[in-house]
This record gives C-alpha cells, structure tokens and sequence, in this order.
C-alpha cells in the first residue's frame, strides 16, 4: 500500500509534478475558503471579578472548552467558532455595557450570566438586536417579559417546590404529608410554594407548622406531627435543623419519611443525624459529580483535564448545555439566521442536556427540571432516587 | 394519652437542662444579687471543652463510658476554674459599684466566652461522634424514652437532690445561706464571704457544665452562640421558681420544660418562644417573686 502511494521520481517524474501541482492549488483554495469564512461569534457574559468571579470564570472555561471541542473536529458549518468574553461583575450596570459591545461586535449568541440582576438588564438589549440570550439566573422576571431571545438554562426559583410536589406526589405517591419551616424567609418561601404545589395538585396535607432554628428540641413539634400519623415529613430548613429532626424522629420511633429542602445537603447533615441519615431524602439540583449521565461525566472528565479543578457549581453545567442547545441548533437548521435558530430552539424536544432532557417554551423557561430527590446513604454520600431517568 | 405521656418525656428532659443551668443563675443572684449573663455560655462552653476530649481519642476506641464521665470531669471542672477567673476579674472588681456596672460586665463577659468560644472552636456547627452512648431506647404505652433522655433526667435530678443536700446541711451550705441573708453579719460571725461567693462562682458553673455537656450529647451538635438562647431560658426557668431558690430553680426548670412542650404540641409551635415570654410577664405581674421565691427580685 505504501509503495503505490509514493511517487517515484524516475519511473514518473512529469505526471508526479502535475500531481503535486494540482494538490498544491486544491488545498491553497482550500485554505483560502476557510479564512474567507468569518469564525461565529459567540459571546460569554459573566462575572469574571467580584463575589460571583468562581461562578462566572466557571462559565467562560465551559463555553472555551466546548469551542475548543467544535473547533477542534472542524467548526461548524465548515466555520470556527470564536469566544469572547464581557466582565459584568455581577452588576447591572456593568452588564448593559457588556450587552452593547457584544450587540456591536455582531455576535450571534450570549452564554451566561451567572446573576438575574445582571442577566435582566442585559436582556431588552440583547431582544432589540436579536442576540440570543442563555443564562441561568434564577428569577422568575426573566421569563416574564415576552423576550423571544431569552433561553434559561437552569430551574427558576418556583421550580425547587414543583419538583418537591410532584415527587411527594407523583413520585412516591404519599397520602398525608406534614410540612415543616423555620421562621427564615428563605425556608418559609419555599415551604409556602411547596404547600401551593400540593393543595393544587390535590395532595393532602395533614400538618403544617414551624420551628424555631436553633432551638435544637424538635421532640414536641415532632410529637405533635407524629400524632396525626403522616406518611412524609417535608422540612424546608437548613441542615443543623433538619439533621437533628431526622435524629429526634428516631428517637421518638416515628415512621414517617425525611424530605429535606436544598438547605439540608450538608455533609454535616449526615454527621448530626447520626445513625438516622440513611434513607433521608434531599430534593436539590446535583452538584456535577453527582451527574449520572454518561455525557456528563464525560464533560466533568475534560473540565479537570482541561483546568485542573472542579467546575465550581451545577450552573457552569446548566451554561454549557445553554451553548450546547445553540450548537445543536446551528447543526440541525444547516444556518446562523437567529430567527431560525430561535425558533428551532423553542420548537426542540427532550434535549439532551448534561444536567439532565429539557426542552423550551414559548417564553424561553427551561421545561425538564434538573432538580434530583437523592437518598442518604449509610457513609453520608447521595444517591439519586427520583426522577427515574436519572437515578443511578 | 400516649401524646402526653411523650411530651411529658419531651418536656422533663429539656427541663433538666434548664433546671441544671437555673441553678447556677440562683446561686449567684442569692448570694450576691446579681445576674450572671455569662453563665449560658460558660455552661456551652462544657459542651465545646467536652466535645475536645471525647474527640482526643484518649483511651483508644471502646473507651466508651469512661471517656464520657472524664469529659464530664474535665468539663465541669474546667468550666469551674473558668467561673473562677470571672468572679475574680469581671465582678469583684466591682463588688462596691453600682449594681449596673456589674450586669454590664456580665453582658461583656458572655460576649468575651462567646466569640472566644467561636475563635478556639471556629464558627461551624460542631458534631459530637456518634455511638458514645448506647444506643438504646424504651418503648411504653405508645411513648418512648432513650437512654440519653433516662442518663439526662436521673443525671440532674441526682446532682440538684445533691446541691440542696449540700446547702442545707453541711456547715459550708450554712455558710453560703449565711452570706445569702446579710453579708456583713456573716462577716462579723467569722465566715470569709470572698469565699463564700468564690465557692459559689465555681459550683454554679460546674453545675451548668454538666447541664451544656448533657445538651452536646442528647443533641450531638453544638455551636458557638447557644449559649446564649440556653442561658435566657435557665434565666426565664429561676425567675419562674424564684430568683435565689434552689429548690425554686429545679421546679422552675422542670416547669418551663414542660411548659414549652405542651404549648408546642397542643397550642402551636410557631408560637413556643411566645407563649414562654408571656408566661415570664404574667408570672412576673401576679407572682413577683416565683413560686417559691421569698425575696423581690428589684435590685436590677
């Protein structure tokens, strides 16, 4: 086989030269299309200084290593992709200058940022000049302004009581279930929304009342629930509560199981629950490490290859599938035309996300929540119980 | 019947911590008529200095019940050298002073023990190890009670039967009812007062010592500031027996324990600490002096 591949000088000099002739032009037009073809832009916006600046260089590293992936196996559309990146130091401010340079630097999309704050003065800029716009901030505003340019990556605040609900319910199909808060309005919220979620989903609650945090004696309150005999106790606290809650519920011989709110996932939980931490449930979004997907794994794989450390949130893992949608919506309409990309994007089923299958809806709100219900185990580590799709 | 008899147990144990910690606050204000704000945090601080020992791996692995009665020691008696150095330094200074001066400098210490505590420990919660105790509990007539809660319960009731035995009967007791009355006569009778409040500053903390070690073990965790939420509870649980009573401080403690269960299981646990404070007024407003206080708490 080698042996025909190389040309021999003697045997075939003339037709030789022409040969190499012929391949010379061949590869310099194709080198010269391919600096004709102009890189797709793509814009990363996030606090890479000030308090949120792990987050957001979190973020940039993401975008650059999947770039880097693409370009690496050829563009797309025969096309680089070129990654810039715009500090809004988690302000408002800073984040209306960074939209008006990426508007005018003509890139096609915008990945981040990590704030609401920033993300929503970003937003009618980015709208009016039709740049799309992926971001993980969390408020519910950002969906709630008809921007058809804006995509959220990760679950909105309201999405943690959803998930809590339909597990209760549609997951484990418990028939009484108490509530349980502290006075904080951070867990009271949440245990708002979650009753909300419940009562209209038809659920029967058979208790619901607070704790004093810190008080560290939950045996009367604990008494008292145990005596309407549900089948769930939900706790929406923080963890030195609820580690102890859990213990106390052994020690008064309940049977009723432990759903914990996002606070509770400490490793101290398991430490104060003691014997008691197997079997309790905690409902939040996983950290990377805990993704079961082959894919993410992958990814989680490169990142340290890639950076030498972890990514430090789930939410460099929502941005990166923002940018992955986008990709994958580049591929399936053969173009850069935003309106067809935005409009593919809105239209896509069940993606392939690496924090879990997601799709969009008209407003531009993340359908498929990554929220995960994962046990305790005897060591103290997770694993992930509920949705099925997702537990190991 | 189950649900009282339960809260009942709920109630008497966390009794027996208010009621340990009352004492030291009755002690010292019988004796001396001063609240001592600091002495939450000296008998949280047990707890911390308990929590050192039983991680020291003294002993090795299966020491066990040894290792927790040398925390006890350790604790009650570090935290009594601790209530020493306090009489010493933050109020005999001003034995003669305005009565003001020497709360305020209660105040300052508690604060002084409490971010000491937080500098020396770190400002996380902190976890006792699990298995210390036997991990064993009753079951009877539909309630349960847990070995911890059994220890907990017979532990005070032994230590307050001790105290009162202690005061009442031994010529050291006598000496410090003595000083309890009128100083300057117990003086002029040949009793070292200095002593006396001394021997006080080191017995009431050694008793709250064993009361802050009792919460870390029943609990398993403990964390810089409890200090303070236990020590205005054990105050609440004194004036409502009698501010200066021992006696007073067992049945108060006892009381407000059972108290703070039944409100939360039959009123509303939202509104425990509530129901608490407005039991402190109304006792206040129809029974200044506590249940079996026989003096007026009106020197502060």
């Amino acid at each position: 086989m080698t042996r025909t591949l190389r040309t021999n000088p003697e045997q075939n000099a003339s037709g030789g030269l022409w040969r190499s002739l012929l391949l010379a032009a061949v590869v310099a037009g194709l080198v010269g299309v391919a600096f004709a073809q102009k890189p797709i832009l793509i814009g990363v916006q996030a606090p890479i200084t000030g308090q949120y600046a792990n987050e957001g260089q979190g973020i940039e590293k993401a975008v650059k290593l999947i770039a880097k992936q693409v370009n690496d196996k050829g563009g797309l559309l025969g096309r680089q992709i070129e990654v810039q990146t715009c500090d809004d130091a988690g302000q408002a401010s800073q984040a209306a200058i960074c939209a008006r340079q990426f508007v005018n630097a003509g890139v096609l999309a915008v990945i981040g940022t990590y704030t609401s704050g920033a993300a929503l003065a970003a937003e009618p800029v980015y709208a009016r000049a039709n740049v799309i716009q992926t971001s993980d901030g969390t408020s519910d505003k950002l969906t709630q302004s008809g921007y058809e340019t804006f995509f959220r990556n990760a679950p909105p605040n309201s999405a943690e009581a959803k998930f809590t609900a339909q597990y209760l319910l549609d997951g484990k199909h418990y028939q009484r279930i108490a509530v349980l808060s502290d006075h904080s309005s951070f867990a009271q919220g949440l245990s708002d929304a979650v009753v909300n979620e419940i009562k209209q989903a038809g659920g029967n609650l058979v208790y619901t009342g607070f704790i004093s945090a810190g008080s560290q004696d939950y045996t009367a309150v604990l008494t008292k629930i145990k005596s309407v005999s549900p089948d769930v106790l939900y706790f929406s606290g923080y963890y030195p509560d609820g580690g102890l809650i859990r213990a106390q519920m052994e020690q008064l011989h309940m049977d009723a199981a432990f759903v914990g709110g996002d606070a509770n996932q400490n490793v101290a939980f398991a430490k104060i629950a003691g014997n008691a931490a197997q079997g309790a449930i905690i409902v939040n979004v996983p950290s990377p490490e805990n993704l079961p997907f082959p894919a993410a794994k992958q990814f989680l794989a490169d990142y340290k290859a890639a950076y030498g450390e972890d990514p430090p949130s789930i939410y460099t893992f929502t941005n990166a599938d923002g940018f992955r949608a986008v990709i994958a919506a580049i591929e399936a309409t053969n173009s850069t035309d935003p309106a067809k990309l935005m409009d593919w994007m809105h239209g896509m089923k069940d993606f392939q996300g690496l924090t879990g299958t997601f799709s969009w809806d008209q407003s531009g709100e993340r359908i498929g929540s990554p929220f995960t219900a994962f046990e305790v185990q005897a060591d103290g580590s997770y694993r992930i119980v509920y949705p099925e799709a997702a537990a190991q | 019947m189950d649900v009282v008899l339960q809260q009942f147990i709920n109630g008497v144990t966390v009794g027996g911590f208010y009621a340990l910690i009352a004492l030291g606050y009755t002690m010292v204000y019988g004796v001396l008529k001063l609240i001592n704000f600091a002495h939450g945090d000296l008998s949280i601080l047990a707890a911390f200095i308990g929590l050192t020992v039983l991680t020291s791996g003294i002993g090795g692995a299966d020491a066990g019940a040894l290792l927790v009665a040398l925390a006890f020691v350790v604790a009650a008696a570090l935290v009594g050298v601790a209530g020493f150095a306090l009489e010493l330094t933050a109020y005999r200074p001003l034995r003669k002073a305005h009565r003001l001066s020497a709360v305020v400098s209660a105040l300052g210490a508690s604060m002084l023990i409490e971010n000491g505590i937080m500098l020396i420990w770190g400002p996380q919660v902190k976890v006792f190890p699990a298995n210390l105790l036997p991990h064993i509990s009753w079951s009877f007539g539909g309630a349960s009670i847990s070995f911890v809660q059994v220890l907990i319960i017979a532990g005070s009731l032994l230590l307050m039967a001790g105290l009162y035995f202690y005061v009442h009967h031994t010529r050291f007791g006598t000496a410090i009812r003595a000083a309890a009355i009128d100083q300057d006569a117990a003086r002029l009778m040949g009793i070292n007062v200095n002593r006396v409040i001394a021997s006080v500053f080191v017995l009431g903390p050694a008793l709250g010592a064993v009361g802050g070690l009792f919460i870390g073990l029943y609990y398993r965790e403990a964390y810089f500031n409890m200090g303070w939420i236990y020590g205005l509870n054990a105050f609440i649980a004194a004036i409502i027996g009698g501010i200066g009573n021992i006696p007073g401080a067992m049945i108060g403690g006892l009381l407000l324990g059972l108290f703070n269960a039944f409100a939360a299981g039959y009123v509303s646990s939202s509104w425990q600490e509530a129901i608490t404070f407005a039991l402190l007024i109304a006792i206040l407003l129809v029974r200044p002096t506590g249940i079996l206080g026989e003096r007026v708490a009106d020197k502060i």
